[in-house]
């Protein structure tokens, strides 16, 4: 399924691209799993994050030096060190956590509407729609007030506006952040 | 055998306890021969008696000391030495010693005994503060809060300094002066340490300390050079000190948006060691560095002042992608060797969100002995418990901690001394104990200096049989073994520990004989130790590699089986945990560093190099008890099975301890049960292992974070990580409910001892 991934050239190391991403959400969204699955391929169960990692991941063209952040509060309090030089953010949401939607999407309308972020695209996951109980799509994007900020999960690249995006996704499952991060990559100038 | 009643004895625990008596044979046995001594260890009063008021008698030859093994000929007044067999006359004032009246050190209980020297005392120990400024200003506040906090907690007698930095370096005047002033030093600049000296005119004046009424003896004036400006008795500089902490601000530079603060935090650790060095040297002092943030302008800087380039991460340094790290390395481990060469300790107080580049640090505490607390705010109680508890003195008034301390092996000359891992760094004494074959650690050498210890510290040391197979020693005769640790005690007075260790030998063939005496702890330790120092040097995939091939050759070795028939392997009970050991430690946080920084990675190391068997065992494999209405608290497998609704579990990893509620008692407790006053049992429940918890935490150093969560909750995480994933979302059972699950591609240790029955079982 990764197939698509490794486009002869880019797998020959010529033509990438550098990027710096950011992983952001709140503490158990899943972003040191994501990270795990994306350099190892293998899900693996880590403590909360407690200071800031970065890992180098190679997906198509793109040579992505992606930081983890940790989520709990007193983590996000650096969150904004991270800001300067980025070129994308992937947002983690815990679909299941249904309580903690409010806190999600206030520190996600933060960090939309940060200034030192303005120009960035953020792909927004809902991740663990593994479990049945997750919220669907269509329940995530009303509880995160995305349905007017969103631009697509179309490709082609599109001037003037801010691309940002929610793609559902399991990454203990390995699926749907695949096509995420594709569009991500397609954003990313 | 019980291996805990014999550390109680000495202060020591071997890998093995009996030997076989030929290099070859040695080489077999796979684990090391080697030991976990705790120099400082609290002995029971019919183990080690009180200190002996007069010199030790050494042999004139090897320079062992007269202990309990020595056959003394009291008619001709000889003592044979049992390490070299020189003859040594008793001195005279052994004259009438006999068997009934016999001195302390040849008691046979006595084989630890501590001499208290006849020399002059030392003076009282020095700590010197060295404070960021460049933090906000309410963490400022709290550090400067805990530093006046300790002034009060240290003896009166204790000598203390103050540095602030942040782009310059302040050295505060705290004696000799009416009002607050400082000398201020280049943040930016290199200073060698004869340009500290001479700037801060250390060079003549009182010594440092020096009360300042005593009358002034002519020749320069106190009030201008000399170190006694810098460094007073908490007595008499506690006033004056405390004045310029509670006037102290942050740093006034400006900093401008999308940039760090420019922190000189590599100079002003030099220029505290140069004081010391230049004007107490050889006198017990340590220096508290307590830092906000990473070092930005001067050599040991680790990242850029933009805040676009972030601090190095492990891949970073993987793949050489860290531009400062290299450089600040060498600056930190040249400020290493310079306070070791004078005996000065350096403690380092981490407490940032991010990192600050303790990894880079790591010489400054791993050689001097002093201790890494990493804590995310100054307003932590990681970091505040802590530093309290540092500060604090023990029952008899004292500092639980020693200083200036050098650690001497002497074996007997069928051994050699491969190495020692711990807190220490090499003296490089020659001598023909040292092994040319084998090196372990910080080898090369039989004496180690240790610029402070504590009661907990505990080596590694390593040793190599080099007798050769065809020369067999009979099974009556024994292996000798003596540590000497010479230190200077809390109350000055300067000291020696003195312990002795025999050990059989047996022939090589023997092997029920030398598997019975494995220490499955001990071994353990030792040899996470090993593979946490190969991480200076080797990659860790062969670092893992090489854990596995040892325990599979182990296996091979000592275990009951039939050729090719994995159905038949057994372990003996003092093996059989060992497996497990391994297990935790391949996936602990020492070997595994994806999801730490360096910075936590050099922490967590530096920890597992100072602790003893029982600490470090925890490190590697945490212990899990389960609390429940059914019954009484008890221990069970660190494994997801062991989840369950009606339970609670209280999970130890050492740096950690987590209070975990199952998914029924969360519900009950969130429905207020245990509030109503009729299910007082309920109540008495949740509240038992938090009263574990919190005894734990009292005696735990650093105090470890303390966290309470609900099963499926965020934090359950600390305590997933830890546990066998036995279950896993691959499962079907992960289908049934009634048990958790872990999301893992991990193997569990089941599949891990499945592979290692088939392949101890082939091997050969």
């Amino acid at each position: 399924m990764f197939s698509w991934f490794w486009d002869a050239l880019s797998y020959l190391g010529l033509y990438y691209k550098n990027a710096k991403i950011l992983f952001l959400g709140l503490d158990n969204a899943g972003k040191t799993t994501l990270m795990h699955v994306l350099r190892d391929d293998r899900v693996a169960q880590h403590i909360p994050t407690q200071m800031p990692t970065a890992e180098e991941v190679v997906i198509g063209k793109i040579r992505f030096r992606a930081f983890d952040l940790g989520g709990h509060a007193a983590a996000r309090q650096i969150w904004r060190n991270y800001y300067a030089k980025v070129d994308g953010v992937v947002f983690l949401v815990d679909a299941v956590d249904r309580e903690r939607f409010p806190e999600v999407k206030k520190e996600l309308d933060a960090l939309i509407n940060d200034e030192m972020l303005s120009d960035v695209p953020f792909l927004i996951l809902g991740n663990k729609i593994d479990v049945a109980r997750a919220a669907s799509d269509e329940e995530l994007r009303s509880a995160l007030g995305l349905h007017h900020l969103t631009t697509g999960q179309g490709s082609a690249p599109m001037s003037d506006i801010r691309p940002i995006e929610l793609f559902m996704v399991s990454v203990v499952r390995k699926m749907g952040y695949a096509e995420g991060f594709r569009w991500l990559s397609n954003h990313i100038p | 055998m019980d291996f805990n009643e014999l550390e109680e004895m000495d202060g020591v625990r071997w890998s093995w306890l009996t030997w076989p008596s030929s290099r070859l044979e040695a080489t077999r046995c796979i684990v090391p021969f080697g030991c976990m001594y705790t120099p400082l260890k609290h002995l029971s009063a019919n183990r080690l008696p009180a200190p002996l008021p007069y010199d030790p008698v050494q042999c004139k030859s090897c320079t062992s000391v007269l202990n309990p093994y020595c056959r003394v000929d009291l008619r001709s007044r000889i003592w044979f030495c049992p390490f070299c067999y020189h003859r040594n006359p008793l001195p005279p004032n052994y004259a009438d010693i006999s068997e009934s009246n016999l001195p302390a050190e040849l008691i046979p209980d006595f084989t630890t005994v501590e001499y208290t020297l006849h020399r002059q005392p030392a003076p009282p120990p020095i700590f010197f503060f060295v404070l960021d400024v460049c933090t906000r200003e309410d963490e400022l506040q709290t550090a400067k809060d805990y530093i006046i906090k300790a002034l009060s907690l240290l003896p009166k007698d204790a000598v203390v300094g103050l540095i602030t930095f942040g782009q310059n370096i302040h050295v505060h005047v705290i004696g000799y002066t009416e009002c607050a002033k400082c000398y201020v030093l280049r943040g930016e600049k290199e200073y060698t340490p004869d340009q500290i000296k001479n700037l801060l005119m250390l060079a003549g004046g009182p010594p440092r300390g020096a009360p300042l009424n005593s009358a002034s003896p002519p020749g320069p004036n106190p009030a201008t050079v000399g170190a006694a400006r810098f460094l007073q008795p908490v007595s008499e500089g506690e006033f004056l000190m405390t004045s310029v902490l509670e006037d102290l601000e942050t740093d006034p530079w400006p900093v401008p948006e999308n940039e760090r603060p420019k922190r000189a935090l590599c100079t002003a650790l030099s220029v505290a060691v140069g004081i010391l060095e230049s004007t107490s040297a050889g006198t017990g002092a340590r220096i508290q560095l307590l830092v906000g943030g990473p070092g930005t302008v001067d050599p040991g800087k680790i990242v850029a002042l933009e805040l676009g380039d972030a601090v190095r991460s492990h891949s970073d340094i993987e793949k050489d992608n860290a531009p400062f790290h290299t450089a600040a390395l060498k600056a930190f481990d040249d400020i290493a060797a310079r306070a070791v060469n004078a005996g000065h300790a350096v403690d380092v107080w981490a407490c940032s969100l991010d990192q600050v580049g303790t990894y880079e640090m790591k010489s400054c505490v791993d050689r001097t002995g002093g201790v890494f607390v990493v804590s995310e705010s100054f307003d932590h109680p990681m970091f505040k418990e802590t530093f309290e508890k540092f500060f604090s003195t023990d029952e008899s008034n004292q500092l639980p901690m020693a200083f200036q301390a050098s650690f001497e092996i002497i074996a007997s000359r069928e051994v050699k001394v491969a190495g020692v891992i711990g807190p220490v760094a090499s003296l490089n004494k020659e001598s023909p104990s040292v092994s040319t074959e084998m090196e372990i650690g910080i080898g090369g050498t039989t004496a180690w200096r240790m610029c402070t210890l504590d009661p907990h510290t505990t080596l590694a040391a390593y040793f190599e049989v080099v007798n050769p197979h065809q020369n067999p020693i009979r099974d009556d005769q024994y292996r000798y073994i003596q540590f000497i640790t010479r230190y200077t005690h809390a109350t000055g007075q300067h000291r020696m520990r003195v312990t002795t260790t025999a050990g059989r030998w047996t022939s090589g063939d023997n092997i029920p004989e030398i598997a019975a005496g494995f220490d499955q702890d001990a071994a353990a330790v030792l040899m996470a130790r090993m593979a946490v120092y190969k991480t200076e040097n080797e990659d860790s995939f062969d670092i893992l590699r090489w854990v596995d091939r040892m325990l599979i050759r182990l296996c091979a070795k000592f275990a009951e089986y039939q050729k090719d028939t994995p159905e038949t392997f057994a372990l003996s009970p003092n093996f059989s945990l060992y497996p497990q050991f391994m297990f935790n430690l391949r996936r602990s946080q020492f070997l595994q560093v994806f999801n730490s920084s360096p910075d936590e990675t050099a922490y967590f190391r530096s920890y597992l190099n100072r602790e003893n068997v029982n600490n470090c065992l925890l490190m590697i494999q945490p212990t899990l008890m389960s609390y429940s209405l059914s019954g009484a608290p008890e221990p069970v497998l660190l494994d997801v099975t062991s989840i369950k609704p009606d339970r609670i579990l209280l999970l130890d990893t050492f740096f950690y301890i987590i209070v975990f509620n199952g998914e029924t008692i969360s519900s009950w407790r969130k429905a207020g049960y245990h509030e109503d006053g009729k299910h007082n049992n309920l109540k008495l429940l949740l509240q038992a292992p938090k009263d574990d918890a919190a005894a734990v935490l009292d005696e735990r150093f650093p105090y470890a974070r303390y966290i309470e969560c609900d099963q499926n909750g965020s934090q359950a995480r600390f305590l997933l990580a830890k546990l066998n994933p036995s279950v896993n979302h691959h499962s079907a059972a992960a289908e049934y409910g009634g048990s958790d699950f872990i999301f893992t591609d991990d193997v569990s240790l089941g599949v891990f001892m499945e592979h290692l029955k088939k392949l101890a079982v082939s091997s050969q």
